[in-house]
């Protein structure tokens, strides 16, 4: 085992305590949640990208960052115009 | 030298976020939360670019790595304050100006009511 792969394992098990503020709370908790779960599993996919030694899943990492941007802003909106 | 220089880069970029995520754990509030997506966004991104560049060099996956951090970054400032915004706007019950109501629209508004007062 590589440190690229030590590093994706620790990452992966950071995801639970994000998974689990994710599904309870308020919905504001929630999304705050979601940014941070897209946040990690974008590094997670830079880190299993040099772990498997796979290069081009690097583009990966980049479209979920360029998604989860995207999204964000959709849910941000959603919340001001939606649940007020 | 170059694998103990990616064995720190990578723990510090793990340790941060690992803090990170245990610091949401403590805080109730999201808006406090929020600022516990910041160090994982710009510090462990960053220094998983640099750990990519340092392995690999001047590679076109270093770069997307780099990019990669760069997206996470600004993404992370623009969604925190669209965000936040969006959780006073949906806390505000009356967050949209009655008619006639006057609202500052330039800086310079303000001083306006301050010289009526």
């Amino acid at each position: 085992m590589n440190v690229w792969e030590l590093a994706a394992q620790v990452m992966i098990f950071v995801l639970v305590p994000v998974a689990w503020l994710a599904g309870r709370g308020d919905p504001r908790q929630r999304l705050v949640s979601f940014y941070m779960a897209a946040v990690v599993i974008t590094l997670l996919m830079m880190l299993l990208t040099m772990a498997f030694n796979r290069m081009p899943m690097m583009d990966l990492a980049l479209t979920l960052a360029l998604m989860s941007f995207g999204g964000g802003i959709v849910f941000a909106r959603f919340f001001a115009r939606h649940l007020r | 030298m170059k694998s103990v220089l990616i064995d720190v880069l990578l723990s510090a970029a793990v340790l941060i976020t690992v803090i990170s995520v245990l610091g949401m754990l403590r805080v109730r509030d999201p808006y406090q939360r929020m600022h516990y997506i910041a160090p994982p966004a710009s510090l462990s991104s960053l220094l998983i670019a640099i750990a990519v560049f340092v392995q690999q060099g001047l590679k076109p996956e270093s770069f997307k790595a780099l990019f990669t951090a760069f997206v996470l970054v600004g993404m992370n400032s623009i969604v925190t304050h669209a965000t936040a915004r969006a959780f006073r706007i949906a806390e505000t019950p009356n967050w949209d100006p009655v008619e006639g109501e006057e609202v500052p629209i330039h800086a310079d508004d303000e001083r306006v009511g301050d010289e009526k007062r």
